[in-house]
């Protein structure tokens, strides 16, 4: 049986489609992401798995239970750490762990040792007894995780678990996800729109934008369905684009294209023999070349060639996309 | 499964948050005080006739009426902080909670009615200081009627600010119920020889009953039966409580 499985899933505010029909299931014990840009309608999936939005049609289960006609069944089998606090912070780390407790049926002797194995866990042990407004955003995380842990769930629940904290407190919070799968053995659903956070975490991602999900698979299977390597090619104009494509595809090395304002993006096996015949047909057909290079695929390609857009903004065009990830690099 | 767990989690939680936040505590006792001394000491001064007219000293007479002005106003203010849980984000820990949220609101409801009751506590200690005629053996019961009155009106405190979104827009409307309230009550004058037009408006204010049953205990004169101002009392904090669990339930995201 899957922890979760999810069948056409709908929801609508008003005339806004924020889920758009979704399918999915997620093996127990895996670490799953929907991987997304902001508004893709991850929060709102989340919201609804964890009974706290009506689906508009659809249906999803979770650890067996019906999430519209078993909410509470569903949610003594879960753990959730939102994406904003949800940690009373005039309250003390301690105070905090033991009222989630309480809320769960823990009493007594058991409450109070599951309490400090979670400040453990959380590396919360030293701030037990101060209140959570003075902690800093990473020790919220911590805490929430820890909290969302406590009453041992079969399922938890991260909304973008690494949203807003820096690097070093990101990488951290990654360990413990990590720690999760093996301590555990934890089923997790978490979602992000950073995706180094989903191909380092990820046993299966699903590619969800506009509601949709566009693609689904561990990172290596999508990474493989997109062919190899990409080769970027700017030629600074549609039509040029357009002749060296042409120029290019009989030689059947392109496994799949795409052309976007005189940039020119293709798949292959092995970019570093498709490249030499790249320059070849271009000088023959005098298309100047302004700049080339290659990279190995990432998700971040994978979510480019679904979606045609960059994740990290969606507004920016995607020549600009591609002119970002080169100066990153 | 574990109503009492969740009733005492949430009966935990805003007991704490109390006594954490020790200036709200002096901060809701210095209006009633101040009204006790400056409105009790002028009016008992130098109206001298109405003593006679009320048949105890005025300042007596005003007693009761402040600890249920202080009761009440402490209460229903309280239900304001649904509207920050919302906001910091406490409250999804309760929607999501496999616990009933008909006991958790009124764990919290009996979390923030017991801290009312220990403001009034507070101020009925002075007042008893300051008027030796109060009656010593009805103070508990007078609590106790301070404890009703603010279990009712955080319940509806509750159920409206569940419905709101703004704290500044549950503010408004505690401004403008609070004081006509009060003031149309009995708290500052009696209502039995008011012209029979007012009186009805007297009558549908639940706090008249409040402040009837309380001077009753504090004093051992009322104006009405005390076991009308009690019936009333227990239906409508019944009626109040079993509301903000309704409204609190229908609680989605959407």
């Amino acid at each position: 049986m899957s922890a979760i499985s999810v069948r056409n899933l709908v929801k609508k505010f008003g005339n806004l489609t924020a889920v758009d029909g979704i399918s999915f299931d997620v093996k127990k014990g895996e670490i799953f992401g929907f991987l997304g840009p902001n508004g893709a309608g991850k929060t709102t999936t989340i919201n609804i798995l964890v009974t706290l939005m009506r689906p508009t049609s659809g249906e999803a289960y979770v650890a067996g239970y019906n999430v519209v006609e078993d909410p509470v069944r569903v949610r003594e089998k879960i753990g959730i750490v939102f994406q904003d606090p949800s940690v009373d912070r005039n309250l003390t780390g301690w105070e905090n762990l033991y009222i989630h407790g309480l809320i769960y049926g823990l009493k007594g002797e058991e409450l109070r040792r599951r309490v400090e194995e979670s400040l453990e866990f959380a590396e919360l042990t030293k701030f037990r007894d101060v209140e959570v407004k003075n902690y800093s955003g990473g020790m919220i995380r911590r805490l929430e995780i820890a909290r969302g842990l406590m009453h041992k769930p079969e399922i938890l629940f991260l909304d973008e678990p690494t949203l807003g904290l820096d690097p070093q407190t990101r990488a951290k919070i990654w360990e413990y996800v990590e720690r999760l799968r093996e301590e555990a053995g934890v089923t997790v659903f978490l979602t992000t729109h950073y995706i180094e956070e989903a191909e380092r975490l990820c046993d299966r991602v699903a590619i969800i934008d506009h509601g949709k999900i566009v693609a689904i698979g561990s990172p290596d299977e999508l990474k493989q369905e997109i062919g190899g390597d990409v080769i970027y090619i700017r030629v600074g104009d549609h039509s040029s684009a357009a002749r060296l494509l042409e120029g290019l595809q009989n030689n059947g090395m392109i496994i799949s294209h795409r052309e976007l304002n005189g940039v020119l993006a293709l798949s292959v096996n092995n970019a570093s023999k498709v490249i030499p015949t790249v320059f070849e047909a271009a000088s023959m057909m005098g298309i100047r070349i302004e700049e080339i290079k290659y990279t190995q695929p990432s998700l971040s390609d994978v979510f480019l060639h679904y979606t045609g857009r960059e994740i990290r903004d969606e507004e920016a065009d995607w020549r600009e996309g591609i002119r970002m990830r080169h100066r990153m690099r | 499964m574990n109503e009492r767990n969740i009733v005492y989690a949430m009966l935990y939680r805003q007991l704490r948050r109390y006594f954490r936040a020790r200036s709200r505590v002096l901060g809701t006792i210095i209006n009633p005080l101040m009204f006790f001394l400056f409105l009790g000491m002028g009016f008992s001064a130098s109206m001298r006739g109405m003593s006679a007219v009320i048949g105890i000293d005025y300042l007596a007479f005003l007693a009761p009426g402040i600890a249920v002005m202080t009761a009440f106003s402490s209460s229903f203010i309280g239900g304001i902080s649904v509207i920050w849980d919302k906001e910091f984000g406490f409250l999804k820990e309760v929607l999501v909670a496999p616990a009933s949220r008909t006991y958790a609101i009124l764990g919290r409801a009996l979390g923030d009615s017991i801290t009312s009751v220990i403001q009034s506590f507070l101020i009925v200690i002075l007042m008893y200081a300051i008027v030796p005629s109060l009656k010593v053996e009805g103070l508990l019961f007078a609590l106790g009627s301070c404890f009703i009155t603010s279990l009712m009106f955080n319940s509806l405190g509750i159920a409206i600010a569940s419905k709101i979104r703004s704290p500044e827009g549950f503010q408004l409307i505690a401004n403008i119920l609070i004081f006509p309230l009060i003031f149309l009550s009995g708290a500052f004058y009696p209502i039995n020889n008011l012209p029979a037009v007012v009186k009805p408006i007297f009558y549908i204010n639940p706090l008249t009953y409040s402040v009837d049953l309380t001077r009753y205990f504090m004093t051992g004169i009322s104006s009405l039966p005390i076991y009308v101002s009690l019936s009333v009392l227990l239906l409508l904090t019944a009626v109040f409580t079993f509301l903000s669990a309704r409204v609190f339930n229908k609680s989605t995201l959407d």
